[in-house]
């Protein structure tokens, strides 16, 4: 069950590994934030820079960043297929009845091609070095101005940690009655709309049954273990931003000015 | 233990979501062209189990992922421009939530359970397709242009082209799903 994208961590010790989860977040967001000012050239070579740097610095296989596109390939053709024939500005190269493909397009095009890339490789560079509870960590870390506003900002993280737990669990589960139903020879892959439809059931139920099982379960034993709501929870790991952090801001924030005053 | 449990059950629905909109086949049914959700249903299933606020909670989840999956990993090509707008993509998955939680706690006494289900079904999975496609009507109007380079005339009737053969099938599958999936779980959770 590798297919999940949040499943997806390699553990390491590379610098990015080693970075503070929050400030990866912010980064990810923030390379998305500056990547759709440039517009030209040179602004994109240094956004490919930025990807290519995080890549290395990473320390993990390129397999696992082709493997990210794969998903996603029809959605990239399609948009830039899009692009190509009905943007109609600029010098026009060839003409196909109403189909007219000009060199502004196919720049443009090129563009979308590679910040699709771009968006896709750094963050895969997140999920590949970031394991998924340091994640929920790193978005309680952020969510905690809304403490402010009496937002539960510690019960929604336990709730995304323990979502992000059981994710496993539950598509375990789920291959196994998939496999179940499968050997008593349902076919999933057909029939009509009602009947397809009717197929997830059996599916479905067990599914919710167990969720509920498991609610059950975790919540008497956090209740045996003095668990309560909303209090100050301390955790096993404690993330701090260090130089490492403060430098690839710098980096970072030089990069988005620098787009800035290059874009054209 | 009633908090703990239900706080974990919250958890869990949200582990639902996860694997429904990541995994092809469980949280979207691909029949020819179409590719038809029923992560509805699951929304609609927390509405009644769980209660209102937290089927709003599970619905806003899966805007997020929806929101946030437009900037990173979007799911079609034109996804990347109308979900961008938090009113299109989370706002109507809320609603799913309350509207069908509203609609439960109306009809829960009554006698016919099972059609009433079947109707919230269906009135939940209008709710996501009519707010989303009349969201994507009211913000996108004058951009139709730069969203698929058809004109403005033309974005009327490719949402209701969307409308009648996604959103219509939809809700044909949450009114068929959500009786035969609610009924036993009401049973489960109210032992």
């Amino acid at each position: 069950m590798n297919k999940l994208l949040l499943g997806r961590y390699i553990p390491g010790n590379s610098i990015v590994h080693r970075m503070d989860p929050a400030s990866k977040i912010l980064l990810s967001i923030f390379f998305v934030f500056i990547i759709f000012f440039a517009n030209n050239l040179v602004t994109y070579g240094l956004m490919t820079l930025l990807a290519l740097v995080s890549v290395v610095a990473s320390r993990t296989s390129l397999r696992f960043f082709i493997r990210g596109i794969r998903p996603l390939l029809w959605v990239i053709i399609f948009t830039v297929i899009i692009q190509i024939l009905f943007d109609n500005t600029g010098h026009q190269l060839f003409k196909f009845y109403f189909l007219t493909v000009t060199d502004n397009g196919l720049k443009t095009a090129g563009f979308i091609f590679i910040r699709f890339l771009l968006i896709i490789f750094f963050s895969t560079v997140l999920t590949l070095t970031t394991d998924p509870l340091a994640i929920a960590s790193g978005i309680e870390k952020l969510l905690m101005p809304l403490k402010k506003i009496k937002f539960p900002v510690y019960t929604m993280s336990l709730m995304i940690s323990i979502s992000l737990r059981f994710v496993p669990t539950l598509m375990d589960e789920t291959e196994t009655i998939i496999k179940a139903q499968s050997s008593r020879g349902v076919k999933f892959k057909e029939g009509n709309i009602l009947a397809r439809s009717k197929k997830m059931i059996p599916i479905l139920i067990p599914l919710f049954i167990s969720s509920f099982k498991h609610a059950e379960g975790l919540g008497r034993a956090m209740e045996a273990r003095g668990y309560k709501d909303g209090d100050n929870r301390s955790q096993y790991h404690v993330y701090k931003a260090s130089k490492i952090d403060f430098c690839t801001w710098a980096v970072f924030i030089i990069s988005g000015i620098l787009i800035f005053v290059l874009r054209g | 233990m009633k908090n703990n449990f239900k706080l974990v059950a919250r958890a869990l629905f949200i582990a639902i979501i996860l694997i429904q909109t990541t995994v092809p086949g469980l949280g979207y049914l691909p029949i020819g062209p179409l590719s038809l959700t029923i992560i509805p249903v699951t929304v609609i299933i927390a509405s009644i189990t769980l209660g209102t606020t937290d089927g709003m909670l599970i619905g806003g989840i899966w805007g997020l992922i929806t929101f946030i999956r437009a900037f990173f990993w979007p799911t079609s090509p034109l996804a990347q421009y109308v979900f961008i707008n938090p009113l299109v993509s989370v706002l109507p998955r809320i609603l799913i939530g309350l509207v069908a939680g509203i609609t439960y706690k109306w009809t829960s006494k009554t006698n016919h359970q099972k059609i009433w289900l079947s109707i919230i079904g269906a009135v939940g999975s209008l709710t996501n397709t009519v707010l989303l496609l009349g969201m994507v009507y009211v913000f996108y109007n004058g951009y139709a242009h730069e969203l698929y380079q058809i004109d403005t005339k033309a974005l009327l009737p490719y949402l209701l082209t969307v409308f009648s053969t996604n959103g219509l099938l939809e809700a044909l599958i949450a009114v068929v799903l959500t009786p035969l999936i609610a009924v036993p779980l009401i049973k489960f959770t109210s032992k």
